[in-house]
């Protein structure tokens, strides 16, 4: 069984405001996966992945990473586990080339010059920003800004990359590439965590999906588990992708992804048709 | 009222040509859908309509773009402003007041009506984007899926007939987008003209009536949402943009040589393919 990278027993947090963001949820993260966290706005999840950086702590419970306990760690410290991806990459770029931009991370956590050289070499190829390595971030589009600030996160040589909404707002072209960058990114052996909407992308790309639902932790599994009809997804906000709502509709059909509904479906069909000839 | 650009090119000030020669009409009462990948001009689209290109940015433009009879460059934006309401991809900037339910009453504050009136249509609007209830709220204190309906609420109220929208559900979770296309919808149901900038075009199947394509400042295709998926499919570089279940349709009709009807839904698709598949009966006859 592959270790525990991220693990979070029991947290419990409320705001100032009255209404509790999240009750007690046991949320683990394994090394080597690349998951999700899902659920309606203001469900917690932005809650838990800031607790999980120390942005925030816990009410009550415990939160380990690498098997160390993080209640006396401050943001700064779990810069060097976790890097962190805002929805709005504006809110996180602020020096005036890509390349300096990227350097700033590893300077902070006293890398020295060659580990900085290579580290933003290194992060700048990886996110195909190496020929943009001169230019003026804010200059460049959503995309690219975006692939700043994951250059920055990954210069920090982090175990974990959390992102979230990385594609609110973003073209199924921009978004397919972001997803193609992290797959990477993943193989390369970062711990990826999105926090999404899009149930695409989680059908697509994701192993594991966590729901929350009022601060609550409602689903925990894979994705194809979580559409397989036999749960109360609406109820937690969420839609199927509307091809596996389409393959659970079909009599006879099996399928849920696009690719094995196709082939399905044309078999079947062509066959009638041979039939009928 | 119809929104007609004819031989409309924009620039930006220090930028070069955004939109490039678009000669388009936006009918009225159409649910109207602008797509494209980035950098498209599809915002810039939009803004013209509301007069906001040019008038706000400055830039050179050449040809008209004209609302109703109005023709933009002529007008201003606090004319333009009563026929057409704009909610921005960036909403956030758009809001002003401090609590959520002066928000929604800031553009009835100048119109006539009195205290009384105004809080009526603020309850209705802030009803429409399920918001009730959070009337004295701060706005800071929203979430942005709240902000975003916030905002259309306060162009809601104003009742101006051509709604602008671009990106509308960007940061709601899928409830939250579907319902706003369902009030968007119910709005073009009531003879409002919408029209919206969106990059997934899933969250439009059910309503479109048309789908403009922009890329690189041209436009590249416009016509009925089943015409311009067909031509989207057809083009290397667009082909993503197909939503998920038409790429399914189109591609059993690659396969298979039927055509299908305009797939709005799921249901709608599984109720035409499950009439082609073999039910479960006759399914465990061929098998006996």
């Amino acid at each position: 069984m592959p270790d525990i990278l991220l693990d979070m027993k029991k947290v419990m947090f409320a705001y100032n405001s009255g209404g509790q963001a999240l009750a007690g949820v046991d949320f683990a993260v394994e090394a080597g996966a690349f998951a999700a966290i899902v659920g309606r706005n203001g469900s917690g999840k932005t809650t838990l992945t800031r607790m999980a950086m120390s942005l925030i702590k816990p009410a009550s419970g415990t939160i380990s990473f690498g098997g160390q306990d993080t209640a006396k760690l401050t943001p700064a410290d779990m810069a060097r586990s976790i890097g962190y991806v805002f929805q709005n990459p504006d809110r996180q770029i602020f020096r005036d080339t890509v390349a300096k931009e990227v350097a700033y991370g590893p300077e902070q956590l006293a890398f020295t010059p060659e580990e900085i050289n290579q580290s933003v070499a290194w992060a700048l190829r990886v996110t195909g920003l190496t020929e943009l390595a001169g230019s003026f971030p804010r200059l460049l589009s959503r995309g690219q800004k975006q692939k700043v600030a994951i250059a920055s996160a990954i210069a920090m040589r982090p175990k974990m990359l959390i992102l979230d909404e990385p594609t609110s707002g973003q073209d199924p072209w921009d978004a397919q590439n972001l997803m193609e960058l992290l797959t990477e990114l993943n193989q390369q052996g970062i711990t990826i965590l999105l926090v999404t909407h899009d149930m695409e992308l989680i059908a697509k790309y994701v192993d594991r999906v966590t729901v929350l639902d009022s601060g609550n932790k409602v689903f925990d599994g894979k994705p194809s588990e979580l559409f397989n009809g036999n749960h109360t997804i609406n109820a937690w906000g969420l839609l199927p992708p509307t091809t596996v709502a389409l393959g659970r509709q079909l009599a006879g059909i099996t399928a849920d992804n696009a690719e094995e509904l196709i082939k399905q479906v044309t078999t079947v069909i062509n066959r009638r048709k041979e039939d009928h000839a | 009222m119809a929104i007609q650009f004819e031989n409309f090119s924009y620039a930006y000030p220090n930028s070069g040509i955004v939109l490039d020669d678009i000669t388009l009409t936006i009918p009225r009462g159409s649910f109207s859908v602008i797509t494209g990948p980035s950098s498209a001009g599809k915002t810039s689209l939009a803004l013209a309509i509301a007069g906001v290109v040019p008038h706000y940015f400055g830039g050179r433009q050449a040809g008209t773009v004209r609302v109703g009879n109005v023709v933009t460059a002529q007008s201003n934006m606090g004319e333009l402003a009563e026929q057409v309401g704009t909610v921005l991809a960036d909403y956030e900037s758009q809001l002003v007041a401090l609590t959520v339910a002066e928000e929604v009453a800031f553009g009835l504050e100048t119109s006539g009506l009195n205290r009384s009136q105004i809080a009526e249509l603020v309850s209705q609007a802030l009803a429409m984007v399920g918001l009730t209830g959070l009337e004295e709220r701060e706005v800071a204190a929203l979430s942005g899926g709240q902000k975003q309906r916030l905002a259309i609420a306060a162009v809601l109220v104003t009742e101006p007939e051509i709604l602008v929208l671009d990106e509308p559900a960007s940061a709601l979770d899928p409830e939250g987008a579907a319902g706003i296309y369902e009030l968007l919808y119910n709005l073009n149901c009531q003879g409002k003209t919408i029209v919206v900038v969106e990059h997934q075009l899933e969250r439009v199947l059910p309503y479109a009536s048309q789908v403009m394509v922009l890329q690189a400042g041209c436009l590249k295709f416009a016509g009925s949402l089943k015409q311009t998926l067909a031509f989207m499919w057809q083009q290397p570089d667009l082909k993503l943009g197909v939503p998920p279940l038409w790429a399914v349709k189109l591609t059993l009709e690659e396969q298979t040589g039927l055509v299908f009807e305009g797939w709005k839904t799921a249901e709608q698709a599984a109720s035409e393919l499950n009439k082609l598949l073999p039910t479960c009966e006759e399914g465990v006859a061929k098998s006996a």
